[in-house]
């Protein structure tokens, strides 16, 4: 009886799911013809798991259909659900899929296949001779990248009489999003900010020193992000800087996925491949140049003269913060003992005669 | 004495740059000190002793809710919008004990139950009716005794179709009993006596009296809530009119229209959706 229920509810929903497919397979709703927000448009669509983890199933209808992903039919990547109420589901979207879009001057399906394989191949790529832990403890897609938003971004580079020109042979709607989308991506490396690209590589990994510490990393790779916020790119970014340079600028080349350990030829961090790093903001790069030590940990065992002049400041500070501090109180006490009061009237601090008499 | 010129006071400005400088003066011993004390840029004077008043209040399990929810929102990937949220106080004494995600046994229907958590006071499905008095379904919020709406979920965009945008997120659909012109809540409040009593000693129960108490809680509740039937269905439980609705949505929640096209509510309706599991 149970069972014979659970099959009869299955073949409803899937009867339902079909019929409402099939029907609606040329709707105006983009991404959503399969009506699959009717439920998923609700904030508690969710449950807390077997092991106590709160699940959230909401996709917010209002912020779906502003991101990049809005054209995207819900099961272009969510391939598993064939049917309704579906199941729970077990396996993680892949990135790589196909999607049914064609973009412009293509002629195949559209797919994040390419940048997944240079991913791959970086060190946050999962390797298959990777630990457990490192493999879970590595960020996927999702981590770095939540469905992102579209931005309207001030756009100078989109100079309206090249536009004008294009319109010559194209739809206005589809070439101007075409050309923004292309100027867009000439200015920064990434959309994002330093300061949150920052954030982003530091906070929960990169700063998270005892987790880093599992998995072998140099003691230079485990300081990173201690060096870095104290060098001058740090500090300047820290400051708001939209120039300097953050993580990415100097860690990937314009495919930002493609970030290796030092000492492969591949990194931009090579020695081989310094000079070319730093070339993308500073001029008249020397060999002297790139030996500047830029996450520079000022220890007394690494850089003895730097971290003298460091402790010698130190003291400079202190000792004179502390002396005038000293010398203020020094006087108060000894004016005190005077006899002399203290008021602020009269044009002085000081009033009444000393017991020594002036 | 006679001797002395007399001292006049200063002009008022003065005592403006004076507090100036002692400000600028103060702020610098500050920096200094903090300096000294807790910045990671100086000696840490005193990091050793703030690492241990933290971790003798640190809870394991409470970090570790917390992370999860943090990677929850890395893993859900369609950003999580932000949304108000009842103060812990003004909610019903379910909340003591459960969640917004009570729901969790049968697998088919369990975040869908949930997800009406949203716009529903559990009494409005659970509730034990007394056979005696007449039940009415009526918008109801903590915060204001007579809520005006636009409500969520009563009505469509016409621009973008999606559901309307309302600054009242908070008030939901729940149940009261209509004695004479007044309408009665059926709702337990956290300030009701066994509430507030059973707040105090609810760390000192054993297991077992934990188990009795919690049937004092669920005197006039139903096991089970209502089912999809008695909402979804044109002779509704629900006035939809009445709970301000549109008729495109109503018609539509009557018959839980997935596409517009399909009208045979039947093929929705599961009349062994409950039983089973
Ligand atoms: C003192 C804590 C407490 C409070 C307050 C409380 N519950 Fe419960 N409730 C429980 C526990 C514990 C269970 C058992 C959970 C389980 O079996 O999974 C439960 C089970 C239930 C069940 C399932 C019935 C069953 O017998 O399995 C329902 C329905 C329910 N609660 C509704 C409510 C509602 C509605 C309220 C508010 C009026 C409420 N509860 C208040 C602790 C509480
Ligand atoms: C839309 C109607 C509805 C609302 C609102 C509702 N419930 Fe339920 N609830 C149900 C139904 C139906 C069941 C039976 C589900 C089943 O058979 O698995 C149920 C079962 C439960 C159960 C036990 C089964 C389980 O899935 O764990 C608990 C506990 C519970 N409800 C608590 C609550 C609490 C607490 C609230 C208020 C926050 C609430 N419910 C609001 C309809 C509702
Ligand atoms: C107590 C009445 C009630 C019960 C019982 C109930 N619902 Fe609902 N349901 C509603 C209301 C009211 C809404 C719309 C709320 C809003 O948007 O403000 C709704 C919304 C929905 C929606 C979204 C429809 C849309 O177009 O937005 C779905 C799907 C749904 N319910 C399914 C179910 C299922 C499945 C069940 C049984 C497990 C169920 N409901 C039980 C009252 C109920």
């Amino acid at each position: 009886m149970k069972h014979i229920n659970h099959v009869r509810i299955t073949l409803y929903f899937s009867l339902l799911f079909f019929v409402a497919v099939a029907a609606f397979a040329t709707s105006a709703y983009a991404a959503d013809k399969e009506n699959c927000l009717m439920c998923h448009k609700y904030r508690f669509l969710g449950r807390i798991d077997e092991h106590g983890k709160k699940r959230n199933y909401n996709v917010d209808e209002n912020i779906f259909n502003n991101t990049v992903h809005r054209n995207v039919p819900c099961r272009d990547c969510h391939t598993q659900i064939a049917n309704l109420p579906h199941d729970p589901i077990t396996e993680e979207v892949n990135c790589g899929n196909e999607c049914h879009i064609k973009p412009p001057f293509s002629t195949e399906n559209f797919s994040h296949k390419k940048i997944i394989q240079i991913y791959n191949k970086s060190v946050h790529g999962i390797k298959a001779d990777d630990p457990e832990d490192l493999k879970a403890a590595k960020p996927y897609c999702k981590y770095c990248h939540l469905n992102p938003i579209f931005t309207k971004v001030e756009e100078e580079r989109v100079a309206s009489s090249t536009l004008r020109r294009c319109l010559n042979c194209h739809e206005e709607k589809g070439v101007s999003q075409a050309y923004k989308h292309i100027t867009h991506r000439l200015r920064h490396k990434t959309s994002r900010s330093r300061q949150e690209i920052v954030k982003l590589c530091s906070y929960n990994c990169h700063e998270n020193t005892a987790l880093m510490a599992r998995f072998n990393v140099s003691q230079e790779s485990l300081e990173s992000v201690e060096t870095y916020k104290r060098s001058i790119h740090g500090k300047a970014v820290a400051l708001g800087s939209e120039e300097t340079a953050d993580c990415v600028s100097c860690h990937a080349t314009s495919s930002i996925h493609d970030v290796y350990k030092k000492d492969e030829m591949m990194s931009t961090v090579n020695e081989r491949n310094l000079k070319r790093t730093c070339e993308q903001c500073h001029r008249d790069v020397s060999d002297e140049f790139i030996k500047i030590d830029v996450h520079s940990g000022i220890t007394h065992d690494e850089k003895p003269f730097l971290h003298f002049l460091e402790v010698m400041l130190g003291f400079v500070l202190y000792g004179t913060i502390f002396s005038l501090l000293g010398l203020a109180v020094l006087e108060t006490i000894g004016r005190k003992k005077d006899g002399i009061k203290w008021q602020i009237r009269e044009g002085t601090t000081w009033r009444g005669i000393s017991k020594r008499g002036f | 004495m006679s001797g002395r010129p007399k001292r006049l006071n200063h002009p008022k400005s003065v005592y403006v740059v004076g507090l100036v400088f002692k400000i600028i003066t103060l702020t610098v011993i500050i920096a200094v000190l903090y300096h000294l004390t807790l910045s990671h840029h100086g000696p840490n004077l005193l990091t050793p002793l703030k690492t241990k008043i933290e971790e003798k209040q640190k809870s394991e399990i409470m970090e570790e809710v917390q992370h999860l929810e943090e990677l929850e929102v890395h893993r859900h990937f369609h950003n999580i919008a932000p949304f108000p949220e009842m103060p812990e106080n003004l909610r019903p004494v379910c909340f003591i004990c459960h969640s917004d995600y009570p729901h969790s046994k049968s697998k088919k229907v369990r975040a869908m139950l949930n997800m009406h958590t949203q716009f529903f006071t559990c009494e409005a499905c659970h509730l034990e009716e007394d056979p005696g008095l007449k039940v009415v379904f009526n918008w109801y919020n903590p915060q204001d005794e007579n809520p005006k709406g636009p409500f969520f979920g009563t009505d469509y965009d016409s621009e973008t179709g999606n559901l309307i945008t309302v600054t009242d997120k908070l008030s939901k659909i729940s149940v009261f009993y209509k004695k004479g012109d007044k309408l009665e809540s059926t709702i337990q409040m956290q300030d009701a006596p066994i509430a507030i009593d059973y707040m105090k000693i609810r760390d000192k129960l054993t297991p077992d009296q934990r188990d009795n108490v919690k049937k004092k809680f669920h005197v006039r509740i139903k096991p089970k809530g209502h089912e999809c039937k008695k909402c979804h269905d044109r002779n509704s439980i629900l006035d939809f009119r009445k709970l301000s609705f549109s008729d495109n949505r109503r018609v539509d929640l009557e018959q839980l229209n997935i596409t517009g096209m399909i009208t045979k509510y039947e093929m929705f309706y599961l009349p062994n959706l409950f039983q089973g599991e």
